[in-house]
């Protein structure tokens, strides 16, 4: 009688305790955990009275790391400008890479962004793209991310070597999500769909041709808040990399490449974030011996640069009482 | 006491906590006049011109026909002392400390070998710096058998971010990451380059002493004759990259240190076989750092670029000035 009874007891008897694992091990995660809400970011005051401190006091959320979209978007009436450049990478070349965006509603902002990718030379030479980018009406709920989407149209770039033409174009779909794990800790990590196009045009030893290939490219990054002004930032993402030799015959290929940073945002001030960073780009994912981590030279760099932003519709109120709450 | 005075006393306090509620308010503070001295007269017209002139931050005379004039601002609040700066680098070799935010710095100096260096940085939001700096340790020679000449000035910039000592935990070391990239540099109708990934700790021990151990990974690049040649392509192990340096800091006297560092460089030999083109060379330092003021530091000492090869004839006795200025790190932070 009693095996009978402790039978049909058994499998509830374990299921309290999966059960009860369950949510101590749920209660542990939560406890060392900090809330994944979105900080609160009060709009710039759109005041015909409003003094230039209270326009420019921030805080102002960014929408990329270094060159990493973030899932957040810059919000309404703000303008941000940035840029970054090295002279290390290329002698006696500025390398440099920029992102316009104009937030619209809380959700969306138009851009023009000079999107990663590796060109022909060799060089981080981001190619350029207009798009939108939304961040989806997700409720703020705790490990529910932060997401955003993108779709940037590429603009071709083209560079000429003697007589050979070349130009280069991408065009991306981007989805990105962010989670704020602790208060000094966000996670971010998406993948960008990027078709791109190689055209050849005026090489002797080729006919001409166009290249399409569609990439499926993981991006990832990491945030850590050393202090009230400073978070160190991590990211790495694959790229496109295009790939042709002059004169040689040999056939252009679209190829991934690989391009890391790690470095920091400093906010100097409220609306002003200075950026320094070391950077280290695989030109190919079959790079040669003697290529890849060990070549400090020519595939190591450090990159300056800086995000300004500008809340447009504090100013427009104050000066010609335009866009006003 | 009786038993009928205690019952009494809260009674007595209630009544006269009343009656003293009861009594008008006192009039509002009399207003300060220049001079100093306490007057005025209380009345209800004077409170209401103090309250008027504490909107506008002025004072109201005693004469009413003379002019209001400004308040005296409260004395600023005293800024807080600068925190002391840790040094970046031993002699040569790098520290595991950082400058604080804002902070600049600026080190120049001169060597009886003719060599010129200068080092000029930021501290960035106190977890990183940037500098851009001169060096006299890279040197080139034609042959194997030519003395080394330094190469200079030999230009690049330097990334360093990391985590400062005990940050994380007690006795937890500064942790620095650092890489110095130079800029081509063209000399001999050869055309070098040189790049130096490293990470170092630095602990104190005690009060006055202070330790620093690393490793760097190095890598350079020499092309002539439109044939390039660099380290990572000549050496076959990654092993051949990578070198050790380390440092020590004893402060015997309050503004006075002795140093003593190992660190290493690269050395060009144009006609070289090719695995000897480029080589790490170690050097070692030692010398004396003054604080003559909490903002300006001179160091004296002694360098030997090859320790490798015992040579002391090629030994040099360097001087150096090191400023530190806060003046950005206040206008960052508004104080």
């Amino acid at each position: 009688m009693e095996a009978s009874r402790d039978k049909p007891q058994q499998p509830t008897m374990q299921l309290r305790v999966w059960l009860r694992r369950l949510v101590g091990l749920a209660l542990a995660f939560t406890a060392g955990t900090a809330t994944a809400d979105d900080p609160t970011t009060p709009p710039a005051k759109r005041d015909p009275d409003a003094s230039f401190a209270q326009m420019f006091g921030g805080p102002f959320p960014s929408s990329r790391l270094f060159t990493m979209p973030t899932a957040d978007v810059i919000g309404a009436y703000m303008l941000s400008l940035s840029g970054d450049g090295s002279l290390l990478q290329d002698p006696g070349r500025l390398t440099s890479a920029a992102v316009v965006a104009i937030g619209f509603g809380d959700l969306a902002q138009l851009e023009y962004r000079e999107t990663g990718a590796i060109s022909v030379t060799g060089v981080d030479a981001p190619l350029p793209a207009l798009g939108v980018q939304l961040k989806l009406p997700l409720p703020r709920w705790r490990y529910l991310p932060a997401i955003g989407i993108a779709v940037r149209v590429g603009v071709e770039r083209d560079e000429t070597f003697g007589t050979t033409k070349v130009g280069e174009k991408v065009t991306d779909f981007y989805l990105v999500a962010r989670e704020r794990i602790t208060s000094w800790l966000v996670l971010h990590g998406g993948a960008r769909v990027s078709p791109a196009t190689l055209a050849i045009t005026g090489d002797s030893a080729l006919p001409d041709t166009t290249l399409h290939r569609t990439l499926a490219l993981p991006t990832a990054g990491i945030e850590l808040v050393m202090n009230r002004d400073a978070v160190i930032v991590g990211e790495a993402a694959a790229v496109p990399q295009f790939r042709w030799m002059v004169n040689t015959g040999d056939p252009p290929e679209i190829m991934y490449g690989l391009q890391a940073r790690l470095g920091l945002r400093w906010r100097l001030a409220p609306s002003v974030v200075f950026d320094a960073s070391l950077g280290y780009q695989l030109e190919s994912s079959d790079a040669m011996a003697g290529d890849g981590l060990r070549d400090l030279v020519s595939q190591w760099d450090i990159r300056l640069g800086a995000e300004v932003f500008v809340p447009w519709g504090a100013l427009a109120c104050r000066t010609v009482h335009a866009f006003c709450d | 006491m009786t038993k009928h005075e205690w019952t009494r006393m809260p009674l007595t306090i209630c009544v006269a906590a009343a009656v003293a509620n009861a009594q008008p308010a006192p009039d509002p503070a009399p207003p300060v006049p220049n001079d100093g001295s306490a007057a005025g007269s209380g009345s209800a017209s004077a409170a209401s011109a103090v309250d008027s002139a504490a909107d506008h931050d002025e004072l109201v005379p005693d004469n009413p026909m003379d002019e209001p004039v400004a308040k005296p601002k409260p004395p600023a609040k005293p800024r807080k002392p600068d925190p002391p700066v840790a040094m970046p680098t031993v002699i040569a070799a790098p520290t595991g400390w950082l400058l604080p935010a804002g902070v600049l710095y600026s080190r120049t100096g001169v060597d009886t070998g003719g060599g010129f260096i200068t080092d000029n940085r930021v501290g960035l939001g106190d977890v990183a710096e940037f500098g851009v700096s001169s060096t006299d340790q890279i040197r080139a020679q034609g042959m194997s058998t030519d003395s080394p000449k330094a190469i200079q000035p030999y230009v690049g910039a330097t990334f360093r971010m990391g985590v400062g000592e005990n940050r994380l935990f007690d006795h937890q070391p500064g942790l620095v990451l650092g890489f110095f990239k130079s800029f081509d540099r063209s000399q001999d109708d050869a055309t070098t380059r040189v790049a130096e990934l490293t990470l170092v700790a630095s602990e104190h021990v005690g009060d006055r002493v202070a330790l620093h151990v690393g490793g760097s990974f190095w890598d350079a690049s020499l092309t002539e004759n439109s044939t390039a040649f660099s380290l990572h392509d000549e050496r076959s192990g990654i092993g051949e990259q990578i070198r050790p340096f380390g440092g020590i800091q004893v402060r015997p006297l309050d503004k006075a240190e002795i140093l003593v560092d190992v660190s290493w460089a690269p050395q060009f030999c144009y006609q070289c076989t090719n695995d000897r083109r480029i080589e790490l060379r170690p050097q070692l330092s030692w010398g004396v750092r003054y604080e003559v003021a909490p903002w300006m530091r001179l160091e004296s000492g002694v360098r030997v670029p090859d320790i490798a090869s015992a040579n002391l004839l090629d030994a040099q006795i360097y001087g150096q000035v090191t400023f530190t200025s806060f003046v950005l790190a206040h206008a960052v932070h508004g104080d």
